[in-house]
């Protein structure tokens, strides 16, 4: 399954980043383009420019739109309530052996660096775990779940659970990782798989929110962030680093007009 | 601290920017005592590169002193003088463990981008947009580099630092370039691009065993810069048919070794109609790159030679003449360089005299003139090879 097909198939509503960012790039490529002309038929391009760029910036699914368009489903509508599960997959190669991945997985309490959305996993036993994470609007969603399968240094799958009162989880999910020896000494290759039944409505529309952008890129998000830690120890970013007046892009249009 | 920041096309600032800080264990704060120009920024300065934010710091090429290491640094020390590749590489992901640093798997910290555009990410680099990851450029009192027991060499006595600043980029990328190309005993490299780098890659192919160089290019200049300080065969591609002259000069053959130091704003003025249709395409956003040296590379080149690819490439062309290029079997090797893996040889054939590009260095001014610098950098004024900035003067 291809990562794009992951995303399209998230069941939400904005735009992945490969959408966002064609969008971004054809946008800004007419919006220069149609600036430099300095004509009408410049100032249609820059303005054609402009809303693709802005609906870029803003995630509005243009491309999935565009691409739905020429299939039968309509842009915009919600996917409809369906016992079919959706599953999610996305699987990376680590430069680390899969003995060290399995036991920093394992530990579902390291889950919380991975996922920018969960606060806390607490361990309760052997097999059973509580998270917390926070939800639409910093409301706080929490559930329970269960090992449900471990194969040492191959294989985790867990699923939720009622919890300890009896109430069910908010959003029932399995969710399994399976790690694999990668050909010619290229590490490991490791592969995470959430199933979850996507409610219609405004439920899956919290679905998306809470796993961020669509499950399956937190899946790719939560698998690279292991890879940078295992591999490099640190978390890459340019986060706090020094940079001069961002003067926004109109002004950065307009600098394009002048003479 | 001082810095120059890109506002928009062609609108280059130096402003008043906070001082970096270490942000990550492997990071180091280095104190810039130099920083070059690079023809690559161009295609950042003119708007070719979407993902740049107004208030961006340029600069990749630069030389300084370590000021302040994270904690987990091993290699470095305060004090230490060092250059620092311009591409950044984690040093212990696969690429990295196998000499492709430009590959890296894990220093872009802005991967997205690259991974709908290209379908994988590469490397970070500095002040080079967003879509590589967006870190902080080099024209600046400051700056901070990751991962830099990976990234920072320490400057031999021996080399003075007009000469060690180049082998942050120019150096490497043409040394890349001429090992890319698989010099044999006999061979004869045309060079397209009289630039540092292009001078670079000349030097280093006599290096690796070439017969004869060639540059071609059509600024007097760097055509006499090439032929005195690299011992190139100058061809001024405004004066002479450059299928025909290569031919001539290579018994009918054609060049062995097409090594492409232009990259995607080719002037291609000679091509006439070809210039204006991809000028054309370029301008309403058809086509991102113009891909004239490349189609006359191929056209050039013997049967079965190899083109040698640094010149920056960013998005798409069109009308490439495949045909020609499979079934006169060329091999085509390409990619930013992985100065971390020459680092070290660069030094010693700095140390020994074979290599010595500090002559590439035309003007050394303050940080302050360095919008007037990029103008006279771009438009090939007063003999400018590379305008290198002083940000301590």
């Amino acid at each position: 399954m291809s990562a794009e097909r992951l995303w399209r198939d998230g069941g939400h509503e904005t735009a992945g980043p490969a959408d966002r960012w064609v969008a971004i790039m054809a946008g800004t490529a007419l919006g220069v383009a149609g600036l430099r002309r300095g004509d009408w038929v410049g100032l249609g391009l820059a303005a054609m420019g402009g809303g693709l760029l802005f609906a870029g910036a803003a995630g509005v699914p243009v491309v999935q739109g565009v691409r739905e368009l020429g299939g039968t489903r309509v842009a915009g509508l919600l996917p409809a309530a369906s016992d079919e599960p959706t599953t999610v997959q996305a699987v990376v190669t680590i430069r680390a052996g899969r003995e060290a991945l399995f036991r920093h997985w394992r530990n579902f309490g390291n889950l919380p660096t991975l996922m920018d959305h969960l606060d806390a996993v607490e361990i309760l036993d052997r097999t059973r775990s509580c998270w917390k994470a926070r939800g639409p609007g910093g409301m706080s969603v929490v559930w329970h779940s269960e090992i449900d399968k471990e194969q040492e240094n191959e294989l985790i799958s867990w699923h939720t659970v009622k919890g300890p009162s009896g109430d069910d989880a908010d959003l029932p999910h399995r969710g399994q990782v399976q790690f694999k020896d990668a050909p010619g000494g290229r590490g490991t290759e490791v592969r995470l798989t959430i199933a979850y039944h996507p409610p219609g409505g405004q439920g899956g529309r919290m679905v998306a929110r809470l796993f961020g952008s669509s499950p399956g890129v937190q899946a790719r998000e939560a698998l690279r962030r292991l890879k940078q830690i295992m591999e490099t120890g640190e978390r890459p970013t340019i986060d706090g680093q020094p940079h001069g007046a961002r003067r926004g892009m109109m002004k950065l249009m307009a600098g394009d007009m002048a003479p | 601290m001082r810095a120059l920041c890109w506002n928009g096309v062609n609108d280059l600032r130096v402003e008043r920017v906070d001082d970096p800080r270490i942000l990550a264990p492997h990071d180091v704060i280095i104190k810039v005592r130099l920083s070059s120009v690079c023809g690559s920024d161009l295609h950042l300065i003119d708007g070719y590169v979407p993902t740049m934010k107004p208030g961006d710091i340029l600069g990749h090429e630069f030389l300084g002193e370590v000021v302040e290491k994270g904690p987990d640094v091993l290699k470095l020390n305060r004090g230490d003088r060092v250059i620092t590749i311009s591409i950044i590489g984690c040093g212990k992901c696969w690429y990295c463990e196998n000499e492709q640093y430009s590959l890296c798997d894990n220093s872009n910290p802005h991967p997205h981008f690259e991974e709908a555009a290209y379908g994988h990410c590469t490397a970070g680099i500095f002040g080079y947009s967003h879509a590589f990851g967006g870190y902080a450029g080099s024209h600046a009192e400051y700056i901070r580099v990751p991962f830099a027991d990976n990234n920072c060499f320490r400057v031999p006595d021996g080399v003075s630092d007009e000469q060690a600043v180049f082998v942050s980029d120019a150096v490497p990328t043409g040394y890349m370039a001429a090992d890319m190309g698989g010099i044999r005993p006999g061979d004869i490299v045309a060079v397209w691009g009289c630039g540092g780098v292009g001078q670079m890659a000349m030097k280093s192919a006599y290096l690796m065993g070439a017969e004869r160089v060639i540059g071609i290019d059509r600024y007097p200049d760097r055509l006499a810069a090439a032929q005195m300080k690299a011992g190139a065969e100058p061809l001024d591609y405004t004066r002479v048919d450059v299928f025909e002259a290569l031919q001539a000069m290579t018994g009918g053959r054609g060049p062995d070794v097409c090594i492409d130091a232009v990259g995607m704003e080719a002037d291609g003025f000679d091509t006439g109609v070809e210039y204006w249709y991809d000028r054309a395409k370029q301008a309403v956003g058809l086509e991102s790159d113009r891909p004239a040296v490349l189609r006359q590379m191929i056209q050039c080149c013997r049967k079965g030679g190899t083109l040698s690819i640094v010149g920056v490439y960013g998005g798409w062309l069109d009308k490439f003449p495949m045909g020609a290029a499979m079934n006169k079997a060329l091999t085509f090797r390409m990619g930013q360089q992985h100065g971390q893996r020459y680092a070290a040889r660069l030094f010693a054939h700095i140390e020994t005299g074979e290599i010595d590009p500090s002559y590439l260095l035309t003007h050394k001014w303050s940080l302050d003139d360095a919008p007037r610098g990029y103008r006279m950098f771009k438009e090939k004024q007063d003999n400018c090879m590379r305008v290198v900035f002083a940000p301590q003067a």
